[in-house]
């Protein structure tokens, strides 16, 4: 069942490819779209069959490939892979959507969509250290390639500058999986925690420090950030969706599989650390965000800010933490996908994302009213307002490490402070006052200028729209996420009786 | 940044010097074109429709809920049937607060011979009489007009600002129904056409006289009797022009006013917040008065107005922000109206005093329009 994931992308990016003649780009879109809308039920048929009373991987396949190398084509899903296969496929349909602009070469733009999907939905399956491996590499071409041709006019700069970044995260992750094999003398590469019986604690931490960089490059934390807000300002809507919905999971995903999964000892020991690197991403991220002027860099930053949540709970480790993590990637992906699609709306209806020239689109006639109703929903959601998923996802963050870290998760709460202090600016300066989309100079001339913004369409809002009700939704009803998730999360947190070490932050 | 120049327009704006050589030479301040003669004659039609129902309504308030201290139902024109409340209810109705904030634009920058007789002895002594009746019947007047002696004729002042204005939108009502018929029927066909229509209509009415009573406990008592001689022209036109047209209130768009900051004039005279200044964008939002009047004239546009605003910006989506563009059209031909009609000499004549006194009329009003919403006149 799990391999469908696998294979309704794939294939489908294969046929798109293959398609005989010069297919209509409507037709392209249009099949991509019913290939993710299978996708989508397919994950759903595997929301069905999955058993959320179940800690352990479930509905496992299992494949020998390369034996002799260790790598093995083995699928399972768990609490914590499932929730993400459903926002990828959500959320790439979603980007599919938003792609009506795209008419250069839209059969390589689609396929790369797809592929992308797919290799995500198999890093998220992977059983397999190599195969998780092989599938965190195959999405880092499609990505640069989507960035690099239907990016921005800085494009070249900043996929280059994401291909280094993400490289080295993959060396690093890779160089860290076949020492664990060089260290043990095991040619495994399975799941199974590595313990001090087989390994020394000091040997683990020289393992677990690479592995720390290289997801850390991926989420991204402080410093390895550099490469986001310029992926992100350079990048197509759909793609930034992707890649602060769905890729930058696939950082805190390894952070709690392969870092807290493969090496808790070491996890123990370094933990402090890392709750002190996250309050110090959450504050560099909340700050940097504070200071932007390009609304897209803005959201960007914000999303340094808040996977930043997602490392404290990891550190601290507590039942309550790790499924605040596993909610706050959710929370993170919905509603970082819904504010660049607004942002996305915006730019493209004014051709501009700079706050010192917008202001009052949220103007009920000629401005972006339902962008604008839909933006302060999303920022409220993003700043943690009760009601909506990012409030649950906080609350679960820091009363889940509270009591581990108090200061590293007071540092977190101001940074959730934060980011209602730079989402309101956000707010006030583009959608509240007088409708402009210049740089402001003598009032009287600016007030009789006549903006006439074209209207956007409800249809092309409906991602959005339906991204809000989710968000709403998994907030007033969290549980829908939290049956999924708890088993395993709580299992997972069993791991942290091994953690001993006394605190720098305690 | 480049920006899209559809996305941004900005129209012309002429000097004050420019205006008054065009109110000198007879042009009118709108261009003459095609288009412009459907907005204005459409949206005079619709606002005449409006007019016809504000004035009832101001009339009634003044007559029927006069010193009513809960008039809640003040908008009901005295039809209290469920039909009505509910209509009401559901808002398919008139919005008669934007006739109120123009009753109190009016009463707030009083200036002509009605707020002059307001401050008079003469209506100091009808205001005492008015007490006396009404205070007998009336317990709670009668405790609150010893505590707070400047209340009670400060209400019916302002009740008699609400007729004066009832009776100006009265006349306003049929002249602009009567200027669509004429238009209709071949009579008026051009811009200018327009404006000598408006300005021979104010002129006929100039000199109808402006008075108010009300009748307590059978007995009637004047509020504005007919013996102090207010007129149609200079008391009640001239004031509304003052304070609707020119001055207006500062706090109503989304633009924000730091009085603190002296943004807001300290001398009355100098407010330019009225009508043919403001903003059309700004609609629809809560507390912006000007979008009351615009969503009532959307509810009476003619169908060829209509349809006009459907082939253009985002067809009825934006129609309030086209609505007010085009009332302000009509509004400067209104006033290019009321400014020929009280030139002090007639246009064009020979050099000489008459025309210096004109050329320095002119000039006034120039330099008190060149900051206003000009950029529609083109």
């Amino acid at each position: 069942m799990l391999s469908g994931l696998l294979l309704i992308p794939f294939l489908g990016a294969m046929a798109l490819m293959l398609w005989p003649g010069e297919p209509a780009p409507a037709r392209i879109r249009l099949a991509a779209l019913a290939l993710l809308v299978l996708q989508l039920l397919w994950s759903l048929r595997v929301l069905l069959a999955f058993d959320p009373s179940i800690a352990g991987m479930q509905l496992q396949e299992s494949l020998a490939w390369v034996s002799s190398l260790g790598l093995d084509y083995r699928l399972g899903v768990d609490g914590l892979s499932l929730p993400l296969l459903l926002i990828n496929a959500a959320l790439t349909l979603v980007a599919a959507f938003a792609s009506q602009a795209v008419s250069e070469r839209p059969r390589l733009y689609y396929a790369l969509l797809l592929v992308i999907s797919g290799a995500v939905n198999g890093a998220f399956l992977s059983l397999n250290l190599l195969l998780f491996f092989l599938f965190y590499e195959l999405e880092l071409i499609p990505l640069w390639l989507l960035i690099a041709v239907w990016g921005g006019a800085n494009r070249a700069y900043a996929a280059t500058k994401f291909l280094i970044f993400t490289a080295v995260s993959g060396v690093l992750i890779l160089g860290a999986f076949l020492g664990q094999a060089l260290f043990t003398g095991v040619v495994d590469f399975s799941l199974s925690p590595v313990l001090s019986e087989q390994l020394g604690l000091t040997s683990q931490i020289v393992l677990l420090i690479p592995l720390l960089i290289g997801f850390g490059i991926k989420i991204p934390l402080v410093p390895f950030h550099t490469w986001l807000p310029d992926a992100h300002t350079e990048a197509s809507t759909p793609v930034s969706v992707l890649l602060a919905g769905v890729l930058l999971k696939l950082g805190t995903y390894g952070l709690l599989r392969f870092c807290f999964g493969l090496f808790p000892q070491a996890w123990a020991v370094l933990a402090p650390w890392l709750a002190a690197w996250a309050a110090a991403s959450v504050l560099y991220g909340s700050l940097a965000a504070i200071a932007q002027r390009d609304m897209k860099r803005m959201v960007a930053y914000s999303s340094v800010g808040h996977m930043g949540y997602v490392l404290l709970a990891a550190a601290a480790a507590t039942p309550v933490s790790l499924l605040g993590a596993e909610f706050q990637m959710v929370s993170h992906g919905l509603i970082s996908a819904l504010l660049f699609l607004l942002v996305g709306v915006v730019y493209r209806t004014t051709g501009t994302r700079d706050l010192d020239v917008l202001r009052g689109l949220l103007n009920p006639e000629r401005g972006l009213p339902l962008t604008g109703t839909l933006m302060i929903v999303g920022v409220m959601a993003s700043a943690g307002l009760p009601g909506m998923a990012g409030f649950i996802s906080e609350f679960l963050v820091f009363r889940g490490s509270l009591r581990a870290y108090p200061l590293a998760t007071l540092l977190c709460m101001v940074g959730s402070g934060l980011t209602a202090v730079y989402f309101l600016l956000l707010v006030n300066r583009a959608f509240f006052g007088r409708l402009a989309v210049t740089v402001p100079t003598d009032p009287v001339a600016d007030a009789r200028l006549d903006i006439r913004l074209p209207a956007v369409p409800w249809l092309q809002q409906s991602p959005a729209i339906l991204l809000t009700l989710a968000v709403v939704l998994l907030g007033l009803i969290p549980g829908l996420l939290g049956r999924l998730s708890e088993a395993t999360t709580t299992a997972m947190a069993q791991l942290a009786t091994l953690i001993t070490a006394p605190g720098v932050l305690r | 940044m480049t920006v899209d120049p559809s996305i941004v327009r900005s129209g012309p704006m002429p000097t004050a010097l420019e205006l008054a050589d065009c109110l000198l030479r007879g042009d009118t301040l709108l261009a003459d074109t095609a288009d412009h003669l459907i907005e204005v004659v459409d949206v005079l039609a619709s606002y005449g429709e409006v007019l016809d129902a504000y004035s009832r309504n101001l009339i009634y308030q003044a007559e029927q809920q006069f010193l009513n201290p809960l008039p809640i139902f003040r908008y009901l024109d005295g039809d209290l049937s469920f039909a009505r409340l509910w209509r009401h209810l559901i808002h398919d109705r008139i919005n008669f607060e934007y006739a109120e904030y123009c009753q109190k634009a009016m009463l707030w920058h009083g200036t002509g011979g009605l707020d002059a007789y307001l401050d008079s002895e003469a209506f100091a002594a009808g205001c005492s009489q008015i007490i006396r009746t009404k205070t007998r019947r009336d317990p709670l007047l009668a405790l609150l007009n010893p505590l707070f002696p400047g209340f009670v004729p400060e209400l019916i002042r302002s009740a008699a600002t609400t007729h004066a204005l009832g009776q100006f939108w009265r006349v306003m009502s049929d002249l602009f129904l009567d200027l669509a018929r004429a238009e209709a029927a071949g009579e008026v066909s051009s811009i200018a056409a327009v404006v000598a229509f408006l300005a021979r209509g104010l002129g006929a009415a100039a000199a109808q006289p402006i008075s108010y009573g009300v009748e307590l406990a059978g007995e009637h008592f004047w509020v504005l009797p007919p013996e102090a001689g207010l007129s149609f022209l200079a008391d009640v036109a001239v004031p509304y022009v003052e304070a609707v047209f020119l001055r207006g209130m500062p706090f109503l768009g989304t633009v924000s006013f730091n009085a603190q900051a002296q943004q807001i004039s300290p001398d009355q005279q100098r407010f330019c917040y009225g009508a043919l200044f403001a903003d059309p964008l700004p609609s629809m939002g809560a507390g912006i008065p000007p979008s009351l009047l615009m969503q009532d004239m959307y509810r009476h546009l003619p169908e060829r107005l209509h349809s006009w605003y459907r082939h253009r910006g985002r067809a009825d989506g934006d129609v309030r922000v086209k609505i007010c563009a085009s009332f302000q059209k009509s509004m400067f031909c209104v006033t290019n109206a009321a400014i020929a009609g009280t030139m002090p000499y007639p246009p064009q004549g020979a050099p000489g005093p008459a025309l210096e006194a004109n050329r320095a009329y002119a000039m006034a009003w120039g330099a008190r329009l060149a900051t206003a919403r000009t950029d529609c006149l083109a």
